[in-house]
């Protein structure tokens, strides 16, 4: 009867160790974190980024298949399994966040070196637009320098030619022309010729040096010279020796390099006195050659 | 025969102790685990697990939970359990959290060097002309 009682006991402890100790080696959650760890050993950034978080695995995971062997309870093997595979997984994940972070920090290399090389074309922009902004200014310069010594050579054309205007009058002053509606008369008096021959004197000749000078200046200008003498001696006398002294300064003038036509030449001989004939001054101041200069080429008029 | 009857009663009585110490652990370890796992889901809240990894979270905060309540039953074999498991599930989660801010910051940098390579590119090709 003591022995009967025990039984119950007995069988208790036997279902207690039973619960314990059961027939089969894995289970799917077992398979499933075996895959993963292969997985795990095959992928080289886990065991050289993540070595602690991948032994932990492996240790957890020798746990899980050190239970199997025992042929521990399912419940047991799957609760070591699901911790081996979260260890696993947490490996991967901690691997690539490794990964990352040293991509991170190779971006950031990156990052700055592209940075110096903006730096470096906003350098060279900036240097290639100060050139061209020289080059501008350069050019700029050389505008303002051609265009002010296009306006200083106007201005000294200007100069000269108001200097041979000027130049010009004074010329016709030292002349004593008289500004007539005929043109511009200058007379050379009888002293200028030798008496009463056509030749000019040495006077002469600078007189008609200077009347040369000015229609050399003025191209325009064509002259007329005029014989003039006193009443004394036959009118054709005179008339011929006022042609012969017109054609004497005529000649005088082509060979001084006025062109032929441009001097046209006419004998008056007493006509046209400029003093009374009466006396010998008056006289010699009736005996000349007057040289008529045409302005701005208008053909000259006649005497009336 | 009296003696015999005593024999058997106390080798009943410590085969029932072995056994029972064999599965059921201690009072202490298992707090001790319960308390580490609550540190290390605090751990990954704090990385920001509950946006990155919420089923992982989740099945961590629910496993620490029951710890917690298995503790309290005193069923410390079920609570030093439950609470390795929502250690494993929160250093997953804080893992995959860590991963995840580590790539998107990756590609953020991957995509402002496209940004500033292209900027270069137009500031170089702009020189040029």
């Amino acid at each position: 009867m003591k022995k009967l009682a025990l039984l119950p006991t007995v069988f208790a402890l036997s279902v207690m160790f039973a619960a314990c100790s059961t027939t089969p080696t894995t289970t799917s959650q077992l398979d499933q974190a075996r895959g993963d760890f292969v997985a795990a050993q095959s992928n080289p950034s886990v065991a050289s980024n993540a070595p602690l978080e991948f032994k932990a695995a492996s240790d957890a995971l020798d746990r899980a298949n050190a239970a199997a062997a025992k042929k521990e309870s399912l419940e047991e093997i799957d609760k070591l399994a699901y911790i081996a595979k979260q260890k696993i997984a947490t490996a991967q994940e901690a691997a690539k966040a490794k990964q990352a972070e040293s991509e991170v920090a190779n971006a950031a290399r990156q990052r700055d070196e592209i940075r110096l090389e903006a730096r470096t074309v906003e350098a060279n922009n900036a240097k290639a637009a100060a050139d061209r902004a020289r080059t501008a200014a350069e050019q700029a310069k050389m505008d303002a320098d051609s265009a002010r010594a296009q306006a200083d050579a106007a201005s000294s054309s200007a100069r000269d030619e108001a200097a041979k205007n000027a130049a010009l009058q004074q010329q016709l002053a030292d002349l004593q022309a008289k500004q007539t509606e005929r043109g511009i008369i200058i007379t050379l008096s009888d002293v200028l010729f030798q008496v009463d021959r056509a030749e000019l004197s040495a006077e002469g000749m600078r007189t008609a040096q200077k009347v040369a000078d000015v229609l050399m200046q003025e191209p325009q200008s064509v002259v007329q010279v005029e014989g003039f003498t006193d009443s004394t001696g036959t009118s054709s006398h005179n008339l011929d020796l006022s042609q012969r002294r017109a054609e004497s300064v005529r000649n005088a003038l082509i060979g001084l390099g006025v062109p032929s036509n441009k001097v046209g030449t006419r004998g008056y001989g007493e006509a046209y006195p400029v003093a009374s004939n009466t006396d010998a001054g008056s006289r010699q101041l009736n005996r000349r050659v007057e040289i008529v200069l045409s302005q701005n080429g208008a053909p000259i008029a006649n005497r009336r | 025969m009296m003696t015999m009857n005593t024999q058997w009663h106390l080798l009943c009585g410590l085969a029932m102790l072995i056994g029972l110490s064999g599965c059921a652990s201690d009072k202490t370890p298992a707090t001790a685990d319960v308390a580490a796992s609550r540190a290390q889901v605090a751990a990954a809240t704090s990385a920001g697990a509950a946006d990155l990894a919420p089923a992982e979270m989740t099945a961590a905060r629910d496993k620490l939970m029951r710890a917690n309540q298995a503790l309290a039953a005193r069923d410390y074999k079920t609570a030093q359990d439950l609470a390795t498991q929502a250690s494993a599930d929160a250093q997953l989660a804080q893992s995959k959290a860590n991963s995840a801010k580590a790539t998107t910051a990756a590609d953020e940098l991957q995509n402002n060097i496209r940004l500033l390579r292209e900027e270069v590119q137009r500031a170089s090709a702009t020189n040029q002309q």
